[in-house]
């Protein structure tokens, strides 16, 4: 039943009511999250995820959709997110909908929707569009925005990077780099001992073997971007004028002494964007991750003159998107090594990925 | 050269430590196959241990490598909280986990062991760093930390090139004289600062938890002393009898067996001053300076202050349950107290005056482990109608079901100001959701990376002895008087219940 937004906060004291009836379950939440759907396609997605996410954290959340059409308003249906179908209540499920014009005023109503005190985190599910001001001003009431990378472009890199170097209050996350943290935490693993960080000086050549997506004619995908600049960024390589050139499925760049190569390598059993291989090559020793044909299973392996370490295999898991949404709730900082991959990655594809343009003021989307 | 790894600057990671053998004598022990090694597995599903650690597991039943995996592979498969088994995870672990069997007397066993490790050194970049666990009796530390000495397998506190750690486990003597003569042998091979004493209590997230909710939030520290609390209880209640420890709890009794230990860990935890910062040394400070603040319990008073009971005949759960006497490898007159409660104070300027009662008994009405803060009445019954209102209680859940509860009174809706307690609930499982790590998982992590905060210091267990031995002592000199008996399934016997009613106060239900 579709109701106006002003009695949305009463229907759900009544649900809570029954509930506090049926199970004697506390009403206990930890934050507002807030999904901004992009599409209408997205809309059963984003239900699916805010309520496997509500089970682990109890949350209320607002799945935001708009849709073309006239007179404008906004309606909203109210639900109780449950641990089980029939398990007890773990938040309030809103869902509101903005028809045509009333795209608009969905910030100020969405803020009135949050729960006093609680942090408000912004999820925006889907590509991020060019020059969006609803987004822009969604940003302005959260604490915490999340967004998927590797759903967008290469280009996209550098708008992810304006946007949280101008929001100095709201902590930027992203889906993708959480996917990628074991992967940086095995990278980091080939140098922890003295012998394997002597060979750093001596790089040549770091290769991201990635998995494109279909169709994609990116020189790399925004995974291995941000992977490559998280690298170069930790290595202080120099990311400005970098220097590409590209070839049928390859593209290189050179940062001063050292090549980055990535290479498209289609796996149909990986999501697209996903990281095949890294290989780390310098004068004298070789590193390298695979992954192999269980794609959530990786090989570790180095070669360092007088340290020799067996190979290792672990197993990394394809969370999905629920369990990297909690993971990114959990760390509610601004996560400064993400910032500055993102900055440093965007730098360096910035001549193969370019931005468009921004339109004349007052052109954005509505 | 780099002088750090450039990768790890910012990078949030998990800790991870550096590579070691992990060599755990008594390796085909029920400790080994049902903690040890599925902690370490689990340990290696969560991907933090380092590439090249091993593990060789020693003990006298003989093996090789091969029938070692095989067997631990089928307790992991049982006992690790993940299932089923990861067998990519496992093969990568089982390919670094090896076996040497050999008698702790014979020094033989430790030259293969030597061996043994420095062609894991050469293969695996472990680095001559060892981690050694005594999942043994207290009866062969000795033997095998002469052994591992005279092998030259502990390499001094202060090398910089490789670590040498031993991890212990309770008890940690059943004295004070035995305590210090097993911290003497320890300490004749390895200095302090290689020592880690295990009290799994302490790698509970709940334990954890209570250092953040008294020092992570303003609102309780202020309350947390005698001019707001009026007492504290401490139970930790097992529903189950001896089982197969018979042999065990005859030499160790409530007292030894959980008190010594786990209770007085807790009650530390509880009263502690803050630290200066959460480091090892800092908050075993604190923690040490509780058990010296704990007013002795000697001569006439450990019949005062204490009570000791053993459980008869009962039935659980509708089911009929034997007497402790009449357990396997019991003596059908034993005196040993399967249940014991105390009146503690801790004489200090923050809680002079507060009592702090404990109970920890096995066969009691259910199993169940906390720690409550009652708070005192308000000081003027301004809404009182029908008697005291009732006073506001903290409870701190270790488990099961993990939480923290806040009892207060609310107005009942209506006409008239009826007052009614109500409590606030929160619930790890239902917050967070899904499991953490088992507490041996995050303590042989932490012994690995050289963090002892959560393990007990030599002058901790000094301390927590000086204060147990003399009332074992008192119940000593007087053999004529039995532990008071209580029903299998009960609550433990009357007199607990007297030690609090004389104090006007009652056991919170649980």
């Amino acid at each position: 039943m579709r109701l106006p937004l002003d009695a949305v906060e009463r229907e759900l004291a009544r649900l809570w009511q029954e509930e506090t009836r049926r199970s004697r379950a506390p009403r206990m939440e930890l934050l507002t999250l807030v999904t901004l759907v992009s599409e209408e396609r997205l809309l059963e997605r984003a239900h699916e995820v805010v309520a496997a996410v509500a089970r682990e954290y109890p949350s209320r959340t607002v799945v935001a959709l708009c849709r073309p059409g006239a007179p404008p308003g906004i309606t909203a249906d109210v639900a109780l997110h449950r641990a089980s179908a029939d398990g007890p209540a773990r938040g309030d499920a809103i869902t509101v909908e903005a028809i045509g014009a009333a795209r608009d005023w969905l910030p100020e109503n969405i803020e009135r929707l949050a729960l006093p005190d609680l942090p408000v985190c912004l999820w925006w599910v889907g590509d991020l569009p060019d020059h969006d001001r609803l987004f822009d001003r969604m940003l302005l009431g959260a604490d915490r925005v999340v967004v998927n990378s590797c759903e967008m472009d290469l280009r996209d890199l550098e708008k992810l990077s304006n946007l949280v170097r101008g929001r100095h209050g709201c902590a930027f996350a992203d889906l993708t780099w959480i996917r990628l943290r074991p992967l940086l935490d095995l990278v980091a693993r080939f140098f922890d001992d003295e012998s394997a960080r002597a060979l750093l000086p001596a790089l040549r050549r770091i290769i991201i073997e990635f998995s494109p997506r279909e169709g994609d004619t990116d020189a790399a995908s925004t995974q291995a971007g941000l992977l490559f600049g998280w690298m170069a960024h930790a290595l202080a390589l120099p990311s400005e004028h970098a220097a590409w050139t590209r070839g049928e499925g390859w593209a290189e760049v050179r940062l001063g002494g050292v090549a980055g190569r990535f290479e498209a390598r289609a796996r149909a059993d990986v999501a697209p964007g996903t990281i095949v291989r890294v290989t780390i090559e310098c004068e004298g020793g070789r590193f390298e991750i695979e992954r192999q044909e269980d794609p959530e299973v990786l090989r570790w392996s180095r070669e360092v003159p007088g340290a020799p370490m067996p190979p290792h295999t672990v197993h990394v898991t394809s969370h999905d998107e629920s369990t990297l949404l909690v993971r990114c709730l959990e760390r509610p900082r601004r996560d400064a090594l993400l910032e500055a991959s993102l900055l440093t990655g965007s730098r360096i594809v910035r001549p193969v990925a370019p931005r468009p343009s921004a339109p004349p003021s007052g052109q954005g989307a509505p | 050269m780099h002088a750090a790894n450039p990768f790890r600057s910012g990078l949030e990671t998990d800790r991870i430590p550096a590579p070691c053998v992990f060599v755990i004598f008594g390796a085909s022990g029920d400790l080994s196959r049902r903690k040890l090694l599925p902690a370490l597995y689990n340990l290696a599903v969560s991907r933090l241990l380092p590439p090249g650690m091993s593990i060789v597991g020693v003990s006298l039943r003989e093996m090789g490598d091969e029938q070692y995996r095989a067997t631990m592979h089928d307790a992991v498969a049982e006992f690790s909280r993940r299932k089923p088994i990861d067998e990519a995870v496992w093969d990568d672990f089982a390919s670094r986990l090896f076996y040497e069997s050999g008698k702790f007397e014979d020094p033989g066993t430790f030259a293969r062991l030597r061996e043994r490790l420095e062609q894991i050194d050469a293969a695996s970049g472990t680095r001559g760093n060892r981690l050694y666990y005594l999942a043994v009796p207290p009866s062969t530390f000795a033997v095998i930390n002469d052994n591992l000495a005279k092998a030259g397998l502990v390499a001094a506190p202060d090398d910089a090139t490789r670590y040498t750690r031993i991890v212990v486990e309770k008890p940690f003597g059943r004295d004070l004289a035995s305590a210090n003569e097993l911290n003497q042998s320890l300490h004749r091979v390895f200095d302090e600062r290689q020592i880690f004493r295990i009290d799994h209590y302490l790698g509970k997230e709940t334990v954890q938890n209570l250092v953040a909710l008294r020092f992570g939030n303003a609102i309780f520290e202020p309350l947390w002393n005698r001019n707001h609390i009026d007492h504290v209880q401490i139970t930790v209640a097992e529903d189950i009898g001896v089982e197969a420890r018979g042999k065990f709890y005859e030499e160790a009794g409530a007292t030894r067996d959980i008190v010594q230990n786990h209770l007085l860990q807790l009650l530390m935890v509880t009263a502690m001053e803050p630290p200066v910062a959460f480091k090892a040394d800092e908050v075993r400070d604190e923690k040490v300076k509780v058990l010296r603040a704990l007013k002795p319990i000697r001569g006439e008073d450990v019949a005062r202050y204490t009570v000791r009971g053993q459980y008869g005949p009962g039935n659980f759960g509708g089911q009929p349950v034997l007497g402790y006497r009449q357990e396997a490898n019991v003596s059908p007159a034993s005196r040993v107290e399967t249940f014991v409660a105390m009146k503690l104070e801790v004489d200090n300027w923050r809680f002079a005056g507060v009592p702090i009662y404990v109970r920890a008994g096995k066969r009691l009405a259910k199993r169940v482990t906390e720690i409550s803060v009652h708070f005192k009445s308000v000081p003027h019954a301004l809404l009182a109608q029908e008697g005291p209102l009732e006073p506001d209680v903290l409870v701190v859940r270790i488990q099961p079901d993990e939480g923290i509860g806040l009892r207060f009174v609310a107005k009942v809706p209506g006409p008239t100001m009826t007052l009614r307690p109500v409590t606030m609930d929160f619930r790890y499982g239902s917050t967070f959701g899904g499991s953490g790590p088992e507490a041996y998982e995050r303590l042989i992590l932490d012994a690995m990376l050289g963090d002892p905060t959560l393990f007990a210091r030599a002058d901790e267990v000094t301390a927590a002895w000086r204060f147990v031995t003399p009332i074992l002592e008192g119940w000593a000199r007087t053999p004529e008087v039995e532990p008071a008996a209580y029903a299998a399934g009960t609550w433990g016997p009357s007199a607990a219940f007297e030690l609090l009613e004389r104090d006007g106060r009652a056991w919170r239900r649980l």
